[in-house]
């Protein structure tokens, strides 16, 4: 999986601030696990707060401080060597970054349908932004829908095109709030990705009705 | 350069020993990662203390004032500071000066450390370190990677050669952790600039970054 669309600028440095609402770093987080360009993009952001951190004027302690971190490091243990055993990849499994959210497997996803075609699962817990699921078959328009504020979406499975594009698996699109558009989903395979969203969308099509209060617009 | 400030040139005939020991004028030295990564090594292989409290001496104040901005208060800023100091400690042999800077390091361990006690996100520690194993990963196999952050001059320029209005941006998101919607609030100025802006911003830093070296 070598995605074709990547993170904004503006995206990574919200995220290597931790700046960004919770539900977009669960997709940022998500996108980094497969795209190694992102990583090294978020590794030049860190630099940046790594600088701004050492340019700073310290503040004063308390008194105490040194004292207690000399005694903290007297009650360490020796040191352990971490051994991170890598992940196997298997091809049911969602990236890692999702786990918390949404557990580990598709075929344990428990969906929910919406609407002809479109299913959505909401992630619970968190309390910053919405995050969610949705899987739309085949060969399908979503309704057209603009953003009041920002929308960041994860290709996961499928794919889709719109104006921008053509979206497949590790993709991911950044979009602003003043962008409209309209995806279709590619023929074969449903197209499930993970979205986050800070606004309420704002659906100007047919289905409207019927996803506003799934939303909670 | 070893273990020497690169201010200390006066006392190149001091024992190193003493020399460890000296705490270093204010702000002198501090923009030598090389040093820093020297103190780090110490702390690695030999469970240097004293390399570690001067490494705390000179960074704690500086996250404390991090964790300060962001609203922290002052004694669970203090409690965040030990923890990410203790961090360092426990995993100094997981440094890596080619990839990044001890200052980047520790800005890293203390913004998830404010990410996961202050902001109450469970998720962001685990899935931080997930990240951290891929680029660990990834670095092994790249093995021609001689790509490194130990000099931030041209950054220092870049930052100083920003416009005035970017480099207000650059600060509320890392100093205030402040997001995209809450700048636009709060400056009046719509979302979308506030995005182009900091994407801008973004590219020059980044451009500085690689003049660096």
């Amino acid at each position: 999986m070598k995605p074709h669309h990547h993170l904004d600028a503006a995206t990574l440095v919200g995220y290597s601030a931790g700046a960004l609402p919770a539900a977009f770093s669960a997709v940022v987080s998500a996108h980094l696990s497969v795209c190694a360009a992102c990583r090294e993009q978020r590794l030049d952001a860190d630099s940046i707060g790594g600088h701004l951190l050492r340019q700073q004027e310290g503040a004063a302690l308390s008194a105490s401080s040194r004292q207690a971190m000399l005694a903290r490091l007297a009650d360490e243990p020796a040191p352990f060597v971490t051994t991170a055993a890598g992940k196997q990849h298997r091809p049911d499994a969602l990236p890692e970054p999702l786990w918390p959210y949404f557990g580990e497997t598709y075929s344990t996803l428990r969906w929910r349908l919406i609407g002809p075609g479109v299913h959505h699962i909401r992630a619970l817990g968190v309390h910053d932004g919405h995050l969610m699921l949705l899987r739309v078959a085949p060969g399908r328009s979503l309704p057209m829908h603009s953003h009041g504020g920002n929308e960041l979406t994860m290709i996961l499975q499928g794919a889709y095109d719109d104006s921008l594009g053509h979206f497949a698996p590790g993709d991911v699109a950044d979009l602003d709030c003043d962008v409209e558009h309209q995806p279709i989903t590619s023929a074969g395979l449903p197209c499930v990705c993970v979205a986050a969203t800070d606004a309420p969308l704002r659906f100007s099509g047919w289905l409207a009705r019927r996803l506003q209060p799934l939303f909670k617009l | 350069m070893g273990m020497m400030p690169p201010d200390a040139v006066t006392s190149r005939v001091t024992p190193i020993e003493a020399v460890r020991r000296v705490s270093l004028p204010a702000n002198q030295a501090a923009d030598d990662a090389s040093y820093w990564a020297d103190q780090m090594r110490a702390v690695a292989t030999r469970r240097d203390v004293d390399c570690f409290m001067h490494i705390y001496d000179h960074y704690a104040p500086r996250l404390q004032r991090y964790l300060l901005g962001l609203h922290v208060p002052a004694t669970q800023a203090e409690e965040l500071v030990q923890e990410a100091l203790l961090r360092l400690w426990r995993r100094a042999d997981q440094f890596d000066a080619t990839r990044a800077s001890l200052a980047t390091w520790l800005f890293r361990v203390a913004r998830n450390l404010y990410i996961d006690a202050v902001r109450g996100e469970p998720h962001w520690m685990p899935i931080q370190d997930g990240l951290d194993r891929l680029d660990h990963e990834s670095t092994q196999q790249d093995a021609t990677s001689t790509e490194s952050y130990t000099d931030h001059a041209g950054l220092s320029r870049a930052i100083d050669a920003l416009p005035a209005q970017q480099a207000r941006l650059i600060r509320m998101s890392y100093f205030e952790a402040k997001s995209h919607s809450e700048i636009a609030r709060e400056l009046g100025m719509p979302l979308g600039s506030v995005k182009s802006n900091l994407r801008r911003a973004f590219a020059k830093l980044q451009v500085g970054l690689r003049q660096a070296r």
